[in-house]
């Protein structure tokens, strides 16, 4: 096994960095680390190796070593408010709810500026299903804590699941001005706008994103990834703007060209499928009807799940 | 010239018993240094969520200026936002100790009488002592017991406009510069020691930081320390004339988005 514990200790510290989720592997690993004493040998590794591991535990419901992990960690670092929130997530493991969130205000009495309790707070909050204290809440530390995009996104996506798809879109403009390299984000607030009924503001961003997303693509390349998605939202807003007449209420003005729009969105969804492959021929086929001029009357989709 | 360099002899008692013991002194001195500033240290204090609300208030309106004349998000966006925090920064919604109450003069808080800004004070000037009265003991020892000795003699030679420099403490017109005296040494190893700590103690280390603070100038330290007590009344306002400027300066990316997406597949003829 002491073969193989550098790999393991290797991949252990792979996972940190990249804020992997791979809790069983997490676990088997952590186990023989933890059984061999191999935490001595970690030197200050150890403690963030300790911290990985009582998350990872916690994840696969093995709480014996979770509370190990927790145990050293609390001796090694009494009142260290990182030990607090792990111990709090350990909580709302086994225990109700209520306990939990009784044992983080208490710790927020006592230091007010410790983020991350209130976000876990919010969490357990949105996990009892209180979803309008929960949004109370993370706008509060939102306005305390502004540059937490993830905060921002979060927030956004409560308001879309209670349909308030303007609010949501206020929040994701906060998240654009925190980090607006991010095309997601731009392609998260087209959609919410699409779906908004804000058409016009929500093809003006499907544009920013698809901007954003090919500044570095030639023109010749095949659409992947968001920007397909994103080359069908254009589409939708064309057609859904020659339909009918789209009111905005952020008064975007209507985008020029729009013919010309429309036609580069075909193409440009149609060489994403061009792609010749025993997979993509239905899902060609499909597109090429959805496409075609005969189904304009076709029901919205909605992007918003 | 050559004659009277060789003319003068040093006992290596001076090496043994001068030289070394000052160059050793001044190495243990650092070394020390750095490790009593690293006890006097106290933890970084803990902020109460609303002097943090405060201080991250300006970071809000920075961001939102900082992408105005390429801002990523639509007009009716940009101005509300806009909107609310001049309106906030006007109405003092951020301040700590909430909007300022009636209209007395706004006076800047007297750092005598915060507390917290005290302990800044306090831990700043602890820090200074460490760093001072060490180098004047040393300064006093050598002055004390080494008074014009001449301690080594350089292997190169060097012009006339080095004497002041190489042989304070040695009054003599005529001695070559090469001669370095107990003062000057002093001196030369204070600011040269510093490639020395960096190498024992990590590059991180207080008592490189010390000196070249020092260096800078001694007492300049003492005028803008980080734990400084600042006017967010004043702060506040002047964010509000800023954010009016950033909103003269806005444009949205999305504005001609089209035309440069169309530009860019060749539908449009690019001017």
């Amino acid at each position: 096994m002491s073969a193989s514990l550098p790999s393991a200790l290797q991949t252990l510290a792979n996972y940190r960095i990249h804020n992997t989720r791979a809790s069983h592997e997490v676990v088997e690993k952590g186990k023989v680390l933890l059984n061999s004493n191999g935490t001595s040998r970690l030197g200050d590794d150890a403690w963030a190796f300790l911290e990985q591991l009582a998350l990872a535990a916690i994840d696969v419901a093995n709480y014996e070593i979770a509370d190990e992990c927790l145990r050293r960690l609390a001796t090694k670092f009494p009142e260290s408010p990182r030990v607090d929130v792990l111990s709090g997530i350990r909580m709302e493991a086994t225990q109700p709810p209520e306990v939990a969130l009784k044992f983080y205000n208490e710790l927020l009495q006592t230091d007010s500026s410790n983020a991350a309790i209130y976000k876990r707070r919010i969490s357990v909050l949105l996990r009892m299903g209180k979803i309008e204290r929960a949004v109370t809440e993370l706008s509060e530390y939102l306005d305390t804590f502004y540059s937490d995009v993830e905060g921002w996104v979060e927030l956004a996506e409560l308001y879309s699941s209670c349909n308030q798809y303007t609010s949501a879109t206020q929040a994701l403009s906060h998240a654009l001005l925190l980090a607006p390299q991010n095309p997601f984000y731009v392609l998260q607030f087209a959609e919410t706008a699409y779906t908004a009924d804000d058409v016009p503001l929500a093809m003006k961003m499907f544009m920013l994103a698809l901007d954003i997303m090919d500044r570095n693509v030639s023109e010749e390349s095949i659409p992947t990834g968001v920007s397909v998605r994103a080359w069908y939202g254009v589409k939708l807003c064309c057609r859904a703007l020659t339909e009918r007449t789209c009111s905005s209420a952020s008064d975007t003005p209507l985008p020029q060209n729009l013919d010309l729009l429309d036609e580069l969105s075909t193409e440009r969804v149609l060489t994403a499928y061009s792609v010749v492959g025993k997979d993509f021929d239905s899902s060609r086929e499909l597109v090429l009807s959805w496409m075609g001029p005969s189904d304009r009357t076709g029901g919205r989709p909605r992007f918003i799940h | 010239m050559s004659s009277s360099a060789v003319s003068l002899y040093l006992d290596p008692q001076i090496r043994d018993w001068v030289l070394f013991p000052i160059t050793l002194v001044m190495i243990l001195v650092g070394v020390l240094r750095h490790y009593v500033v690293l006890l006097l240290q106290s933890s970084p204090k803990k902020l109460p969520r609303a002097a943090i609300r405060e201080q991250r208030a300006l970071a809000r309106s920075q961001i939102l200026r900082a992408t105005s004349a390429n801002s990523p998000i639509p007009p009716s966006y940009y101005r509300s936002i806009s909107n609310r925090l001049s309106a906030a920064f006007e109405a003092g919604t951020y301040l700590k100790d909430g909007p300022p109450q009636g209209d007395g003069p706004s006076a800047p808080p007297n750092p005598m009488t915060d507390p917290a800004a005290m302990d800044g004070m306090m831990a700043g000037m602890k820090t200074q002592m460490v760093m001072m009265v060490p180098q004047m003991v040393i300064m006093g020892w050598i002055n004390f017991f080494f008074q014009g000795f001449v301690l080594i003699k350089l292997p190169f030679p060097l012009t006339l406009g080095f004497k002041s420099m190489l042989q304070r403490g040695i009054e003599t017109p005529d001695m070559d510069v090469r001669w370095v005296s107990s003062l000057s040494w002093y001196f030369l190893n204070f600011f040269g020691l510093n490639g020395l700590y960096r190498l024992i103690l990590g590059n991180d280390n207080s008592a490189v930081d010390t000196s070249q603070a020092m260096m800078a100038s001694p007492f300049a330290a003492g005028t803008n320390q980080p734990g400084q007590p600042q006017d967010y009344v004043k702060l506040f306002k002047a964010e509000k004339d800023n954010l009016a400027f950033a909103e003269g300066l806005y444009s949205w990316m999305g504005d001609d988005v089209e035309t440069r997406l169309l530009r860019k597949y060749g539908k449009l003829r690019s001017v």
